[in-house]
């Protein structure tokens, strides 16, 4: 995709392509997150994207000149690949893996991959209209900045915790209206966007970063959503191994992995067997068609683009997503009855709306103790449930709720499949809608605990935590919205045996 | 859950409708028995570890197939990446004893090119009075195609564990020959992380083969 076809796209259509890039900056860190919270505290140079482009942003200033070049150079080369990958791969390998080689491979050069991420993400900011992180960042700047002028001073400790807590609650701002986003994209033709600028970003890396081909070929090879989270998981499970060995204090706390988490919720292998379900209809799609001729042909074909269109026009409203509400979940339950009307998959649904209402409870629980500690001594604020475990509280809620969404589109191909009864792609995308929407209102409603019980936290413990989550967030969304597309051929399939019946009677 | 394993395999579960496949399968991982259930939809998915030798644990991912014949042509594409199953039949029901045969046909001509380790498992044990087909006869057929048998109760809870482990042995023999090997895009079994501090490297890659143990 080049610039100016961006550009054009995101000034004269909706405002939802333009949405699609701001959710990048989320996108971007992806893989580099997992260490940053494994990490725990010592290393900021693995830190997220979003604090670190801020670190760095003293270098890019002032961004529209030193810029203009070099993104130039960033934008020749994904012109010419955009073609190849986004045919197959839907740019999925990308977002899976290549956080693993800015870890593995980039330690050396962090300073341009840094920089050339900031300068990926302003270029599609600026270039969309959409409000430049300066402010944002600058402050953030400044706080490091006083702390490394004030840590000697017990004075200034007070308040750079406060401004840090400032500069959280800009970014969880910034942040959320990202992942609102997220629930926004559904459906409106893919993750085209984030991979426009996935691909910038992976070219600049790969200037600054010899060892980063070799990567990007093996990622290649990783076209299903599937394989993309487990090697992911697999990834962690090493780690996690790793550490239960090397760590010598028993009182360390886990970390939440989502991959692992995911697995566990059997996620895993639903998506797997959803998959698997796919692609033979897709097969068998294509096969009829090879089978038909002239205007029998072109008949079914009609009859499948619109189902295809189907699967390409939805939106939500993230006015909707409202934080304030549906505190016990039943909300949610209801629009997932509604959603499910005449699907036949109680079973599964129950799961999912138990997984939303655990989720919901352990919000309820996580809020209480601190509004009595507000209203008690203030002094004593140590007692606050640790912001780690907020964290990971979140993170194994967003795993288990996609897991559960992806089962539930398993079973959906399993029972569309077997019936033969006709199901509305409509239908389905309103379930996507409404599974989006939920992990949207459950990452705000967990980030904010995390603002809260995070207040006398430095910004760079908190900061990381907060974008781990929406980053997980946006991701859980993804990956519901790529298995909503996964029952595309699905429904096809179901169309033909039922065409196939109406004529033999 | 205990991140460090040997292997996981991959099994599938096979058999008439209400054999008790999914009875089977939650008391070997839930330890529980649920007198009611809803019939399978699908293929539904359950893993435990299991400790075949001392220090060596397995990972058992489950696949558990819809027995129903409106099913059956969706799980039929879940077979390729199992390198093990279970078939299961009922001792009170002779039809689900009968049906084996076109049980393993199936499985044997969709696992194509892998192959699959079978265990015939005969099921509700524990309701003898009401048994329809004969220890003698049922081992008579599993050794006809090579496979062992094993009687199981998930309600009493009877060789439940004996079946799940005996055929993890079997496979894990087989990895450890070489007759199993692990393949890239083949499901059936996976390596784990064994961290070189436990476990030398040998368990993993075959090639080198000392143990330090």
């Amino acid at each position: 995709m080049s610039d100016s076809e961006a550009s054009s796209v995101a000034a004269g259509s909706s405002d939802v392509a333009a949405e699609e890039r701001e959710a990048s900056p989320v996108q971007v860190p992806d893989d580099s997150s997992p260490p940053a919270s494994g990490a725990n505290s010592t290393d900021n140079s693995i830190d997220v994207a979003p604090t670190r482009k801020a670190r760095r942003r003293p270098d890019a200033k002032p961004p529209a000149e030193i810029q203009e070049s070099q993104e130039t150079k960033a934008e020749e080369q994904p012109a010419k690949e955009s073609s190849e990958s986004s045919v197959s791969q839907g740019g999925w390998g990308y977002w899976g893996s290549w956080g693993k080689s800015i870890l593995s491979t980039a330690t050396a050069t962090v300073a341009t991959v840094g920089q050339g991420l900031t300068q990926v993400i302003e270029k599609a900011e600026t270039s969309l209209g959409i409000p430049s992180p300066t402010e944002l960042s600058a402050q953030v700047e400044e706080d490091q900045h006083q702390q490394g002028e004030g840590s000697s001073e017990t004075d200034g400790a007070g308040e750079d915790g406060a401004s840090a807590v400032g500069s959280a609650i800009g970014m969880l701002s910034s942040l959320t209206s990202v992942v609102q986003n997220t629930g926004k994209t559904v459906i409106t033709g893919g993750l085209d966007a984030l991979e426009f600028i996935g691909k910038k970003t992976m070219d600049v890396i790969a200037e600054g970063d010899p060892g980063f081909k070799k990567t990007k070929g093996l990622m290649n090879r990783t076209s299903t959503l599937s394989q993309v989270l487990r090697e992911a998981k697999e990834r962690e499970e090493l780690q996690t191994a790793e550490e239960s060995l090397s760590s010598s204090d028993p009182e360390r706390k886990a970390v939440a992995h989502y991959g692992m988490l995911f697995d566990e919720f059997q996620g895993l292998s639903h998506l797997e067997a959803l998959e698997i379900l796919s692609r033979e209809s897709e097969s068998k799609v294509k096969s009829v068609l090879t089978t038909m001729s002239g205007d029998e042909v072109a008949r079914l074909r009609e009859e499948l683009d619109a189902i295809k269109e189907a699967f390409s026009l939805v939106e939500f409203d993230d006015e909707d997503v409202d934080e304030k509400k549906d505190e016990d979940g039943s909300e949610f339950e209801r629009e997932l009855a509604e959603a499910l009307d005449g699907l036949h998959v109680s079973a599964t649904a129950d799961k999912l709306g138990k997984a939303c209402r655990s989720a919901c409870t352990q919000i309820a629980e996580m809020t209480k103790p601190l509004k009595e500690e507000e209203e008690g001594e203030e002094e004593d604020v140590k007692n606050m449930l640790p912001v780690e475990n907020i964290h990971a509280a979140a993170i194994r809620s967003l795993a288990q709720l996609t897991a559960r969404s992806i089962e539930l589109f398993h079973k959906l191909a399993e029972t569309i499949l077997s019936s033969h009864s006709s199901t509305e792609a409509s239908l389905l995308s309103q379930l996507t809608v409404v599974l989006c929407k939920e992990i949207s209102l459950l990452s705000k409603k967990f980030t904010s605990c995390l603002t809260t019980a995070g207040s006398n936290e430095k910004g760079d413990v908190l900061n990381p935590l907060i974008t781990g989550v929406f980053l997980e967030a946006s991701n859980s969304a993804s990956y519901i919205q790529d298995a909503f597309q996964l029952l595309m051929p699905i429904l096809e399939v179901s169309h033909i045996q039922r065409r196939v019946e109406s004529t033999q009677q | 859950m205990e991140a460090i394993w040997l292997y996981q395999f991959r099994l599938i579960v096979i058999g008439d409708s209400t054999v008790g496949k999914s009875c089977l399968i939650r008391r070997f991982t839930e330890g529980r028995f649920a007198q009611v259930s809803d019939p399978t939809v699908g293929v539904d998915f359950f893993s435990r570890l299991v400790e075949i030798e001392p220090g060596k644990r397995i990972k058992l991912q489950i696949w558990d197939t819809a027995g129903q014949e409106r099913f059956r042509s969706i799980t039929r594409a879940y077979y390729r990446n199992s390198v093990g199953g279970l078939l299961l039949f009922d001792i009170t029901n002779r039809r689900s004893f009968q049906n084996v045969h076109d049980w393993l046909e199936e499985a044997r001509s969709h696992v194509q090119p892998h192959s699959i380790v079978f265990l015939l498992v005969g099921h509700k044990c524990d309701l003898e009075a009401q048994r329809q087909v004969s220890r003698q006869e049922a081992e008579k057929l599993a050794g006809a195609y090579g496979m062992r048998y094993v009687e199981t109760s998930a309600r009493d809870a009877i060789n439940v564990e004996h079946a799940f482990t005996e055929l993890t042995r079997d496979i894990f023999a087989l990895v450890r020959s070489g007759d199993i090997t692990i393949q890239e895009g083949w499901e059936g079994v996976k390596s784990g992380f064994v961290p070189n501090v436990v476990h030398s490297s040998e368990e993993v890659t075959k090639s080198d083969r000392r143990c330090l143990c």
